[in-house]
């Protein structure tokens, strides 16, 4: 049974796959078995045991301590400084996302152990991680809502399928997720960037502030804070950030959201949640008389025993690609191409948001003096779409559009040129600087997709996946226009020696996997219904971004948590009707 | 600053009385034993700043040459002034551990660069680098540190392919992350050795004149 054992964890010391009950927890059939900790899988494990549900929650990696954070370690304590061979060796794939590093690569995946595929000249990124609370640990925690026109926007421009929801559908969801979880921000009454429940907004910088203001004189664009899981006052027995700066090294007091100490925490906590970690799910199994999932199969990551946890509903919260990995690993005779594939569009239709377009540049307007001991805002501004909106006309080269991150402030000039003295004082004196990136919509094509590699398994025996994605030209054409808008409106706030790019980098660098099991009303086309239910397997749910129809181009994790607790409050509502 | 300190030290207190006894087994860095550790070095609280002031320190992968010529170049690109300079931030000591870890075609372009920079010395003044004349140590380095251009005469100011620029730069890259990311880096930029100052307060000027 080792393996299924947590170690203990700020208010969860009793928690494990062992629960301290006489009943074997491998021979109880739960209600749901939740499948993936991170963002989407502790809500729904959240709300289906507050519920009064009996929830299995399965983890594929181990549980996470407060113990391990590092956000107060200084580089000089690290032995490589950040440049550790053991990053290089174990992590050639995850040490392409900027959040894996010396500190706490052991969070992210051994790519060596979890290696997948992809097509040549065709490269993909996956960058994720396989401990309690998953991506939630490291993500950027920007959370920005989509908007009506995302969710109908096939309908404004002709281009794929609308989703079968709207915004009115799931601004509810919203409003509760972002009550709980904490939104700093600011509202701006933008068509394509609904307000929300926010907490107060961080500050801006001066240069930030004449970047707001005289963007929104020439072009009528909004630049607003950057919207985040980062509390700005104590919230829901959390306390406020305190402005140390790297919170993808984790946070002493939990100031970020991040799902083990919160929404996982909770579900616990109800008494009707036992946590299976070192559980990585292989396939789902299925009752063929009854057409429905008994529960899921896992091979014990450390025992390589391979169990079986029993329940009435299945729900994938393991992150796109990984759901639909089980779903492709679970084929059966009556459904030899994946689970739940009856339209045939499971794999299809992957998304990751095209990024590699921007400006910077320096605003001599200010003065610089960068100070060491100044509070690091954990945050940045945002500039919503203003690209094919209901407001602005038709672009003639490309349909959807793009938001930009970024931000402005004085830093320390490490470029200084020379050298000896006078490059010591240079370095000091700083330079005052300003930057945006973009975050382009990615269309769902289903040339994009994902499919099981018959040639290659994981250290646990269960086959890989085959990653086929490539962004297009209208990805192409957003970044031209993103890298040439921005150098625009950083010249309109006055900068100086700006440099514009406006690369496409390959698909996953955004780290916003979406899509490959995609919601629909029609079952011969999509993959789940409106509520994530499986078209074909009435009791099986997939409640990740792998449900996407389309990607909009905001950060999608807010989007997916309300999605997710939309569709446990209609599964609740059915188990209460007793239809599962 | 006052006002600073007094958040600063609220936050702290409010985090240990949230976190309590984690916090401090975190602080000592305390382990459990049995299974293979899954934690990073960091995470399990290991400090390694001391360790490259270890004494009896030998270079990994330098020779004594290349070393002691890495030693006089950081001197000159990070020299001691009212502060500590790259000399007494080791530098060298760092640059040598990483390059041990390097892939064998970084580690031979860092020796290019350093032996270019002899290469040079020998040409125009027939000594190694380390052993000129603080002088001609400068017309050396004046000659390689800023990109080259034609001349304008008749017009053309276009860059000109220029090696050495490329090898000066590349070895005051190294030079400045390890510097600036050692602990006397850190307080070179001033840092007070705290990871809390209060809330960022961004622009506080009146509206219109945030300067």
């Amino acid at each position: 049974m080792s393996g299924t054992k947590t170690t203990s964890m700020a208010g969860m010391t009793n928690i494990g796959g062992i629960s301290k009950t006489a009943q074997d927890p491998l021979q109880t059939t739960y209600d749901v078995v939740v499948v993936g900790s991170g963002a989407t899988g502790g809500w729904a494990a959240k709300q289906c045991a507050e519920a009064g549900l009996k929830v299995a929650l399965l983890e594929a990696g181990r549980a996470v301590s407060p113990k391990e954070f590092t956000e107060h370690m200084p580089a000089y304590k690290l032995k490589y400084r950040d440049h550790s061979p053991e990053v290089v060796r174990t992590r050639p794939v995850q040490k392409q996302c900027y959040a894996c590093m010396e500190y706490n690569y052991e969070w992210f995946v051994n790519d060596l152990e979890n290696p997948y595929s992809t097509p040549p000249g065709k490269p993909f990124t996956w960058q994720r991680l396989r401990v309690l609370g998953g991506r939630s640990l490291v993500w950027g925690r920007q959370s920005y809502r989509m908007s009506d026109n995302d969710f109908k926007a096939a309908s404004h421009d002709g281009y794929g399928d609308d989703w079968p929801i709207g915004y009115a559908d799931v601004a509810p969801y919203y409003d509760i997720v972002e009550q709980y979880v904490g939104i700093s921000g600011a509202a701006e009454r933008n068509e394509m960037l609904p307000d929300g429940q926010f907490l107060p907004p961080m500050k801006m910088s001066c240069g930030e502030i004449q970047l707001r203001e005289r963007v929104k004189a020439k072009f009528g664009h909004t630049v607003t804070i950057g919207r985040a899981a980062v509390l700005t006052q104590a919230h829901n027995g959390r306390l406020p950030c305190h402005y140390c700066g790297p919170c993808e090294r984790g946070c002493m007091t939990f100031s970020y959201f991040s799902s083990p100490f919160t929404t996982v925490k909770d579900a616990i906590a109800s008494g009707n949640c036992t946590l299976f970690t070192n559980a990585v799910v292989s396939h789902v199994d299925m009752d063929t008389e009854t057409n429905k999932t008994r529960g899921v199969t896992y091979v014990d990551r450390l025992t390589r025993q391979v169990k079986e946890v029993r329940g009435k509903a299945v729900i994938l919260c393991a992150q796109a690609l990984e759901s639909t990995r089980i779903l492709l690993n679970s084929s059966t005779r009556e459904y030899p191409n994946g689970l739940a594939n009856s339209s045939g569009a499971l794999g299809h239709y992957l998304m990751d948001h095209v990024v590699g377009a921007g400006a910077s540049g320096r605003l001599p307007d200010f003065k610089a003096l960068p100070n060491a001991n100044q509070p690091a805002r954990p945050n940045g501004i945002y500039i919503p779409r203003f690209r094919n909106t209901p407001s602005s006309k038709k672009h003639s080269q490309f349909i959807r559009g793009y938001g930009y991150q970024g931000g402005g402030g004085a830093q320390f000039n490490f470029s200084a040129e020379g050298y000896g003295a006078s490059l010591k004082k240079a370095v000091k004196e700083g330079e005052y600087e300003i930057g945006l990136g973009a975050f382009g919509e990615s269309l769902a094509r289903w040339d994009n997709y994902i499919e099981i590699d018959r040639d290659l398994k994981d250290a646990w025996g269960i086959p890989a996946l085959h990653i086929n994605m490539t962004h297009g030209d209208n990805e192409a054409a957003l970044m031209e226009d993103a890298g040439a808008m921005g150098a625009e409106m950083l010249e309109a706030a006055g900068a100086k020696d700006i440099r514009m790019h406006a690369r496409v980098e390959m698909p996953g660098m955004a780290i916003h996997e979406l899509g490959t099991a995609r919601m629909g009303n029609d079952p011969k086309k999509s993959v789940l219904n409106a509520f994530n239910q499986a078209h074909d397997v009435k009791n099986l749910f997939v409640m990740d971004g792998a449900s996407f129809v389309s990607s909009a181009c905001q950060n999608p994790t807010l989007s997916m948590m309300a999605i997710t607790v939309r569709a446990c409050t209609n599964l609740i509502d059915r188990f209460r009707k007793n239809e599962i | 600053m006052k006002r600073r300190e007094m958040l600063r030290a609220s936050v702290i207190a409010g985090a240990a009385a949230a976190l309590g006894p984690a916090l401090s087994n975190a602080q000592s860095g305390a382990q459990s034993s049995g299974q293979p550790s899954e934690l990073t070095p960091a995470q399990s609280g290991v400090d390694a700043s001391k360790d490259l002031a270890a004494p009896g320190w030998k270079p990994l992968f330098l020779d004594e040459h290349q070393n002691q010529t890495l030693i006089v170049l950081s001197d000159l690109i990070i020299p001691a002034t009212d502060t500590p300079g790259a000399k007494e931030a080791l530098v060298n000591r760092y640059i040598d551990l990483v390059l041990a870890a390097e892939t064998p075609e970084t580690q031979r372009a860092f020796l290019n660069s350093l032996g270019y920079l002899d290469g040079e010395s020998m040409r125009r003044f027939k000594s190694a680098f380390r052993y000129l004349a603080r002088e001609d140590q400068d017309v050396l380095l004046h000659a390689l540190a800023y990109p080259r251009t034609g001349s304008g005469w008749a017009g053309d100011t276009n860059a000109v392919a220029d090696p050495g620029h490329g090898h000066f730069e590349a070895l005051k890259g190294r030079i400045m992350t390890a510097f600036y990311s050692s602990q006397i880096g850190e307080k070179e930029l001033g840092w007070d050795g705290a990871f809390a100052h209060g809330p960022y307060q961004g622009c506080e000027h009146p509206e219109g004149e945030h300067k």
